[in-house]
């Protein structure tokens, strides 16, 4: 029968014995009903076994999780990889976590404008002081990053920050808070990229 | 040719709002365009101040939004030029005392007379900003070369969009030439690089416009006024005319011809 572990503040649930998508559904709703002490923002992981699951299914799933205010961090299963495996492990992006939810915005992102979006965000534009970009995902800015830019906003940290030129005011990345550093004006004519390393966000030349 | 309702903002206090609507009224009713600027800054009115027609003020803009006068009746002709006009803004009420939609009508009531409506808009982003911009056609946004006023001036041009209002122009105030060379204070460039939105004009520190402000008197009907000068090149621009954009290098033209009227003197 299915089970609800609790592993280092991530739940995991396992559903991969039931043998219908329905009966599934139902049983995730039963275990979060009965056991309705999780904290908002938990991130879960479930356990589908061999079952392929739609991307309609995928959102189902995630709406469930949603209405008990859980966050799917991840679907676990035996069965056969849904997306095509990446050829080439290589460049930057290789170790990106995938999101399903891109959203691409055409425009400058002034003061006092805010964006959100569970998964990516890409920005044609601008990011300017006083605005704030959050994604659950990455995002990626293609002009000045001056504001702030939360990514991995539900704690993943392999989340990446990336823009032609970095320049923010402040930069979070999952839980971690980082601003460049007082009294020190540095010009980087290139695109750069924030990322957690061994534990800090460390900025680092966009190699494409 | 068809009338334009353009509203003076700036988000930030203090950066010129009304002396930029006061001066360009005045440029813009000396290339015989008929103009009306519109004082919204309710419960703190200036512009009649700046302009020298305080003491002519019966009615104002809530006396006509309420119906207790004609339009025609509080609009103050300007003693110097028969094409201007102003419309005064109330000082004992505050900004509730209008809404955006009475706003819209009286802007459209006024198109029919008028090929410039200015609207001085007050600082902030409340109820009476809401209301300068609900008739408007075209945004000037007016901004200092200082962080503050850039950062206030990017929120004001994210409302103008959000609000329709996508075709914004800003005007950079009280640059100073020489501090700029110095790279003390921020450079054209640097403001328009952030703000990314087209520049309209340029007008140079002047301590002739406290002078003439504190007169009732625009800066634009001195001859010798730097930022009178930079004002009347803005209402060309405004009526349609190509005109060079100022640069750095004007200042050193400007000391050089000092330094040749000093000699002239001195000989």
């Amino acid at each position: 029968m299915s089970t609800i572990l609790n592993k280092s503040g991530e739940l995991h649930i396992d559903l991969s014995t039931l043998r219908s998508f329905s009966e599934m559904k139902h049983e995730l709703e039963q275990r979060l009903e009965s056991s309705k002490q999780f904290a908002p923002g938990t991130q879960v992981r479930v356990h589908v076994g061999d079952r392929h699951l739609s991307s309609k299914q995928v959102r189902e799933i995630e709406d469930i999780l949603l209405d008990y205010g859980l966050h799917l961090r991840d679907l676990m299963g035996n069965g056969p990889p849904d997306e095509e495996a990446d050829p080439e492990k290589e460049g930057p992006f290789y170790s990106m976590p995938h999101y399903d939810r891109t959203i691409l915005i055409c425009r400058h992102l002034r003061s006092g404008q805010k964006l959100f979006s569970e998964g990516n965000i890409v920005v044609l534009g601008d990011v300017n002081p006083g605005a704030d970009v959050i994604a659950g995902g990455n995002i990626l800015v293609m002009g000045s990053l001056r504001g702030m830019a939360h990514a991995g906003a539900f704690g993943d940290e392999s989340a990446v920050i990336s823009a032609y030129r970095l320049s923010p005011t402040q930069l979070r990345i999952a839980n971690h808070i980082t601003r460049p550093p007082d009294g020190e004006v540095i010009v980087v004519e290139s695109p750069e990229l924030a990322r957690i390393r061994a534990g800090k966000v460390v900025i680092e030349k966009l190699k494409i | 040719m068809k009338s334009r309702v353009i509203v003076i903002t700036s988000g930030k206090g203090g950066v010129g709002k009304t002396t930029t609507t006061a001066n360009l009224g005045t440029a813009l009713a000396m290339t015989d365009s008929k103009v009306v600027m519109i004082d919204t800054d309710i419960g703190l009115r200036n512009l009649d101040v700046v302009l020298g027609l305080e003491n002519r003020i019966v009615f104002d803009i809530v006396d006509v939004v309420n119906g207790n006068c004609k339009l025609k009746q509080a609009l103050i002709k300007d003693k110097r030029f028969d094409g201007l006009h102003l419309l005064p803004a109330a000082q004992t009420k505050d900004k509730t005392a209008i809404t955006p939609h009475q706003m819209k009508n009286l802007t459209n009531e006024l198109r029919k007379d008028f090929d410039f409506i200015l609207v001085d808009c007050p600082a902030g982003i409340e109820q009476g900003f809401r209301n300068a911009i609900a008739g408007a056609d075209d945004a000037i946004v007016v901004c200092t070369p200082e962080v503050s006023s850039v950062r206030d001036a990017d929120r004001i041009i994210g409302l103008l969009e959000a609000s329709g209002l996508k075709n914004a122009r800003l005007i950079i105030n009280r640059l100073r030439g020489k501090m700029v060379k110095r790279g003390d204070m921020m450079d054209i460039d640097d403001i328009i690089d952030i703000l990314s939105i087209d520049l309209l004009g340029v007008v140079p520190e002047d301590e002739s416009i406290v002078v003439s402000t504190n007169r009732g008197e625009p800066a634009v009907l001195e001859t010798a006024s730097r930022a009178g000068g930079a004002y009347r090149r803005i209402a060309r621009r405004l009526v349609g005319e190509k005109v060079p954009m100022y640069s750095l290098d004007d200042d050193n033209n400007n000391l050089m011809d000092k330094f040749r009227k000093m000699l002239k003197l001195a000989r």
